[in-house]
């Protein structure tokens, strides 16, 4: 019997190949105890694949997958007791809300007890109890899906996979279930492994990250570490929003140099083609000392109502920065067809074009 | 949809905004003449058009997908909704060359369609129905399914072509960011009814109702209820969340909540003259790397949001100021006061 208070999980050294195509490379990863963990990988990098993986609905090629320290590698589906709230409510239409969400209790035989124990919980828990009678044709979207996550909740395990559960969700949907879902995992005290490609969704949830691309972990983390220094490309682009500005140069020894600026770096011997990564917000409107200063025309300036996405052009190159309305200095600087932007050669990530790692930043004006 | 009753101002973009099921596409299509209204009548340029079938309003539409002909060019796509007009050949040429120019197609316009993206797809539809030059072109959510590459560019061209375009300009989207990016007034939705009818900053900064302060913004509006509040005959405190109270003169006592935004709550990680403390129950990232912080005013809980470096500083407690300039005020049927 593995130890009640171990509920990590683990996956080691797995790979997935469907045909020729590669799709998982060797990954490992553990996820505490307790942990709420984001998997965020943009679309077509492995994710279903990895869940699948997880939880027993795919054969995996090499590798071993552990729940609770012990290996499930070979068991079926369903004595993995891993919970698992999938990407769309596919509720049951001629049963109740209590019917679909005992649905799993019943394939498991539990008795009435425990399975009226197990409804009260989790309708408690997701603010659901007013609805239980009801059929979900007589559900809003919203409704529909906490109903779901309840569902994936009713078998008591503590270690939970998430599929992408508000994708297609509208906005205020999500906004009100991105709350729900972190209150849930605090109050149950159980490890969360959710999977998204969504990158608000990914800093809104996430204790720690991992960063799925092209098959890798690129990285794994604590949020605030991954968003702040990025090890890899993909860390950059996929966390965060908006999207981090990607610029493509070349190094020379101590210099790195793009259509749009060249800048000293961090790096003593650099050579070869590399990549400029800059956040949205190391973007500065105005000219500001010692940084970069650039002529761009607006593209187009999205409202958010507190903040202004301002899509930029500079000679060929997209550049995106966002403005908050308080800023009233920066939003001057910011006219409808034409802007002037500074960026601080310090706040530039540089990565190499083939690995994709970071290695190394802007230092200061050439 | 229960009597609505507004006007939508000529040469403008409205967007028809709100949560699905909200009737903003039953009012387009009223509008449209695909659905016809139970009571009531509608009025293009005071001239009572709800008699009038959908071919003879004058009116241009563009759908979720885009409607095109298949296994033809850009150029013939365009040409086909002229050639009932009765144009000579030479205006037809002028108007596929100017809405190409408009839509940034001109160099797609020999090309098949199949061998375009959706995004792009979507820009021909566009140009259909503009082509035409009617009085009223009508848009129903027509970025919503477009691919994710495409979007922004989309997004990009429809901003353009209606800062350029002199016609009526009606909008569905359920998407707040692109109504408050395309809109010149948002006609906001809920069960049936229009709440509110303002420009995108109006409507996010002053809403007429709790339903426009939460459906607008991310996270939405941060709500205090009455038990929280201390409510005199001409004024309102919040001692646990600020140290002022706000004179409303006979209005306060139909004060039922307040609302307030989570960028109007100042928050410092030391106590500063006037601030208030706060706990921190939980602390996210955001937008543009900002920290979103929940909070904790013994009992009553706000959303606060704070620049980077502020909120990776903050750890259990933080002091706030609130803008009392920035608080609505909402009376017990959650209208602003």
């Amino acid at each position: 019997m593995a130890n009640k208070t171990d509920n990590s999980l683990q996956v080691v050294g797995l790979s997935k190949s469907f045909g020729d195509k590669k799709v998982l490379k060797d990954l490992s990863f553990t996820i505490p105890q307790n942990d709420f963990a984001v998997i965020c990988g943009k679309p077509g990098n492995g994710k279903s694949v990895l869940v699948r993986s997880i939880m027993g609905l795919e054969t995996i090629d090499v590798g071993q997958i552990l729940a609770r320290n012990q290996d499930v590698t070979d068991e079926d589906p369903g004595s993995r007791n891993i919970g698992y709230i999938p990407q769309s409510f596919a509720l049951f239409p001629h049963f109740s809300v209590r019917e679909n969400i005992e649905y799993p209790l019943d394939l498991i035989k539990a008795t009435k007890q425990v399975k009226d124990e197990s409804v009260v919980r989790v309708s408690e828990l997701l603010k659901i109890t007013d609805l239980l009678d009801k059929k979900p044709n007589q559900l809003s979207g919203g409704q529909k899906q906490r109903v779901a996550i309840a569902r994936g909740l009713a078998k008591e395990t503590d270690v939970y996979l998430l599929d992408d559960p508000l994708v297609g969700l509208d906005f205020k949907l999500r906004e009100r279930l991105i709350d729900d879902l972190r209150l849930t995992q605090e109050k149950l005290g159980v490890t969360f492994l959710y999977v998204t490609s969504d990158p608000l969704e990914t800093l809104q949830l996430a204790k720690t990250v991992l960063i799925l691309a092209e098959g890798r972990i690129a990285q794994q983390g604590l949020l605030i570490d991954v968003y702040d220094k990025p090890l890899h490309l993909a860390s950059l682009t996929t966390l965060g929003f908006p999207e981090a500005n990607v610029i493509s140069g070349s190094l020379q020894d101590t210099t790195f140099e793009s259509t749009i600026f060249k800048i000293k770096t961090s790096l003593k011997n650099g050579s070869g083609a590399a990549v400029a990564g800059i956040r949205p917000e190391a973007v500065m409107l105005g000219k500001q000392s010692g940084a970069i200063t650039l002529t761009a025309s607006v593209t187009l300036l999205e409202n958010l109502g507190s903040e202004i996405v301002a899509y930029l052009d500079v000679s060929g190159t997209q550049i995106i920065t966002v403005v908050s309305h308080r800023d009233a200095s920066a939003l001057n600087a910011l006219g409808t067809k034409s802007a002037t932007i500074s960026i601080k050669p310090e706040s530039i990530l540089l990565f190499d074009s083939q690995s994709q790692a970071m290695i190394g930043t802007g230092a200061a004006l050439v | 949809m229960n009597d609505i009753t507004f006007t939508i101002p000529k040469s403008s973009v409205t967007v028809l905004l709100g949560p699905s099921g909200c009737g903003k596409t039953t009012l387009m299509r009223m509008i449209a003449g695909l659905e016809k209204p139970t009571s009531g009548g509608i009025f293009f340029d005071d001239i009572n058009v709800t008699k009038v079938s959908t071919r003879r309003r004058n009116i241009g539409m563009v759908f979720q997908y885009p409607v095109i002909y298949r296994g033809t060019t850009v150029k013939r796509n365009l040409e086909l909704p002229l050639l009932s007009e009765k144009l000579e050949q030479k205006e037809v040429e002028s108007r596929v060359r100017n809405v190409a120019e408009l839509l940034g197609i001109s160099a797609s316009l020999n090309t098949l369609v199949e061998e375009l993206d959706n995004g792009t797809r979507q820009k021909i539809a566009v140009g259909r129905a503009i082509a035409r030059e009617p009085k009223i072109i009508l848009f129903d959510e027509p970025v919503t399914n477009i691919d994710i590459t495409a979007k922004l560019e989309l997004k990009r061209s429809l901003k353009e072509v209606f800062g350029r375009l002199s016609q009526t300009i009606v909008y569905v989207t359920h998407d707040q960011t692109e109504a408050m990016t395309l809109a010149d007034q948002i006609a906001l939705m809920q069960d049936g009814v229009i709440t509110q009818c303002a420009p995108p900053s109006e409507i996010y900064t002053l809403p007429n109702s709790q339903f426009a302060g939460w459906f607008l913004g991310n996270p939405g509006m941060n709500f205090v209820e009455k038990k929280h509040l201390k409510i005199s005959a001409t004024a309102i405190s919040a001692p646990a969340l600020f140290s002022q109270s706000i004179n409303l003169g006979t209005q306060a006592s139909k004060v039922a909540s307040l609302g307030v935004r989570a960028e109007s709550i100042a928050v410092s990680s030391k106590e500063i003259s006037g601030s208030k403390p706060a706990q921190v129950l939980r602390k996210s990232l955001g937008i543009g790397g900002q920290y979103l912080l929940d909070l904790d005013y013994s009992g009553v809980n706000l959303k606060a949001r704070v620049p980077h470096a502020l909120g990776k500083e903050v750890s259990n407690q933080v002091w706030t100021t609130i803008d009392n300039d920035k608080i609505i005020f909402f009376d017990e049927n959650g209208s602003a006061i």
